[in-house]
């Protein structure tokens, strides 16, 4: 196995909030009392990430995602535990690190909001010392990949937010850092932008071998890029393993749908329900444990004619969200 | 790279060609109405406290070329634009780039707009150095760069120091701009026709007296009316170099806390 290119242990983030009094009378006491409350926003965190894995990291507001991302990006220093990202210490040695890593936070660009964007990219080739060879061949690529061409020559304040998303990956990336954190990186998109940034994270993952960790509050990303999901609440790791294996611990029930060939009086069959039945149609309940799709299948044709029938998976926001709402984790 | 990260900003400004145009325009009439509300005020007393005009506009012309070249080579660091990158994370951005902060600071943003300041200021000290009377020796002229350098540095200081505690608290600007600006005008006037307890703060807390009055004295040939020791006058690379120095001490500190805390 080859060494992990992150490894995290028992980290910790606790911030101190400070009460805070109202008004000019207010910020004067704000000055000299220190009443404080203690916020375990990350409360004991360990993993350790391989090369090239592409991992999305998920949880309701206030999980503790963006916290673990600042102090994995070298912004926040842990008030407990370990990280090492590439043999590093982010916070120990920020400037060693950030060379080697590269980022984009959803909401805020690395891009100078005045500048047309070409001239930010030749920017970070001297920022970050990238070879003239290296950073033409990757412009090359992204510029391509991108669909950057008709707005490399606009200023990045009128650009839309979907455009400045695709300029802030390319520019992310110019420096061949072997591993990229996104925090929302498809945040307030349309679908289509959506689908073509997936495309675009799923290409350098696969293509260029990039070790990529995301957090999301949209599903599909999950579900279309990750193989590995970490389920973060309260400041701690709920879930982390294969997409898979969280949908078959918690999936729940599965649905056959079934085009009967005419419409029958009863479509009634062992181990599943009937959820749903509309002039031909039928859609059936089953629990994956019990009983396998081949099988009710074949129970269902062996008494109806079928069509056209559809096997389909409870969709993970749907897992998620039993898994936050009934802390079905809590009791491991 | 700091010229490269200027050039940048410089190329951002000039998007916005009108507004600079008129930020210049209107910088230079309001800091030329100022000297001229002095101007008009001395004809009618013809002097203040024993100096002329032309030796308050000495004060006054080092005090705004100063200021205003402090203004534009630290405009990273003004508490106001500072405070506002720290809440809306443009400081963040910083932190994940391969470059020093310091520099990356200094290199966000170089205010050309602040070139009708220095101008205005420039002008005024040339007519001080032409009519306040200076027996011109080598030293003094060698002196005055240092003096400028020495004013830039102070102001500097205040601005750095004012840009960190802005990773604390955004509400205490007020309190900083008060010691920045209000040093600016109160230092264009000959110190004694404060307040001793002012002088002393002046001297001991913020001690700007010895970046502008004590070598406009010396320039001046006049007699310390403080009993300062002689070699005052000569202090003022020491407390501008020292200020701020001690500023990005603090400057470094404040980043630590910052990394520990966020926002």
């Amino acid at each position: 196995m080859q060494p992990a290119i992150i490894s995290v242990n028992h980290l910790h983030k606790h911030f101190k909030i400070y009460k805070h009094h109202r008004g000019a009378l207010g910020a004067l006491c704000n000055l000299f009392t220190r009443e404080a409350t203690t916020v375990r926003a990350v409360d004991g965190v360990s993993f350790t990430i391989q090369p090239g894995e592409l991992v999305g990291y998920i949880g309701p507001n206030g999980a503790g995602k963006s916290t673990t991302l600042k102090m994995l990006t070298g912004l926040l220093t842990p008030t407990g535990g370990e990280i090492e990202v590439n043999g590093r210490v982010p916070w120990k040695q920020r400037r060693a690190h950030v060379a080697h890593i590269g980022a984009v936070f959803g909401q805020r660009t690395t891009l100078w909001w005045d500048l047309p964007v070409i001239e930010s990219l030749d920017l970070l080739q001297y920022i970050y010392k990238i070879p003239p060879a290296q950073f033409q061949h990757n412009l090359d690529e992204f510029r391509t990949m991108l669909e950057l061409d008709p707005f490399l020559n606009t200023p990045v304040r009128s650009l839309s937010l979907g455009q400045r998303m695709r300029a802030d990956l390319c520019a992310a990336l110019l420096h061949d850092p072997p591993l990229l954190f996104l925090d929302e990186p498809t945040i307030g998109l349309d679908v289509v932008a959506k689908e073509r940034i997936r495309q675009f994270i799923l290409h350098i993952n696969r293509a260029r071998g990039v070790t990529v960790i995301l957090t999301t509050h949209d599903l599909a990303d999950v579900e279309k890029l990750c193989e590995r999901v970490m389920i973060i609440d309260y400041g701690r790791v709920l879930f982390d393993g294969r997409l898979e294996s969280l949908r078959d611990r918690f999936g729940g029930q599965r649905e056959l749908v079934v085009d009967m060939a005419e419409e029958y009086a009863t479509v009634d069959v062992d181990g599943a329900t009937v959820a749903a039945r509309e002039a031909t149609r039928v859609t059936y309940q089953f629990e994956r444990n019990a009983l396998s799709a081949s099988d009710l299948i074949g129970r269902v044709s062996a008494r109806y004619r079928i069509r056209d029938l559809m096997v389909r998976e409870p969709n993970i926001e749907d897992t998620v969200r039993r898994i936050y709402e009934e802390r079905l984790l809590d009791e491991e | 790279m700091y010229r490269r990260l200027v050039g940048a900003n410089m190329r951002g400004q000039m998007q916005y060609r009108v507004a600079f145009l008129l930020d210049l325009v209107g910088t230079g009439i309001g800091t030329a109405a100022a000297f001229g509300t002095l101007a008009l005020i001395l004809q009618r007393f013809e002097n203040i406290a024993g100096w002329t005009l032309a030796e308050i506009a000495l004060l006054y012309g080092l005090v705004e070329t100063a200021f205003g070249l402090m203004d534009m080579i630290f405009s990273g660091f003004d508490p106001g634009t500072f405070g506002q990158q720290v809440r809306r994370g443009t400081f963040d951005q910083m932190l994940l780039r391969p470059l020093g902060l310091t520099l990356q600071v200094f290199g966000s943003d170089f205010a050309l707009r602040r070139l009708a300041r220095i101008f205005q200021g420039a002008a005024v000290l040339g007519y001080a150095l032409i009519a306040a009377g200076i027996r011109w020796t080598l030293l003094k002229v060698l002196f005055i760069p240092v003096v400028l350098a020495s004013l830039v540095c102070f102001f500097g200081a205040l601005f750095i120091v004012g840009a960190t505690i802005t990773f604390w608290t955004v509400e205490s600007i007020e309190v900083v701009n008060i010691f920045t600006y209000g040093g600016v005008e109160m230092m264009s006037y000959p110190m004694e026709v404060y307040h001793p307890w002012l002088r002393r703060f002046f001297t001991f807390i913020i001690p700007g007296i010895f970046v502008n009055y004590y070598p406009a004295l010396y320039l001046l040939d006049r007699p310390d009316p403080l009993h300062m020791p002689a070699f005052a006058p000569l202090l003022a690379p020491v407390v501008g170099g020292g200020m701020l120095l001690a500023a990005l001490a603090f400057w470094n500190f404040g980043i630590r806390y910052y990394q520990s805390t966020g926002t």
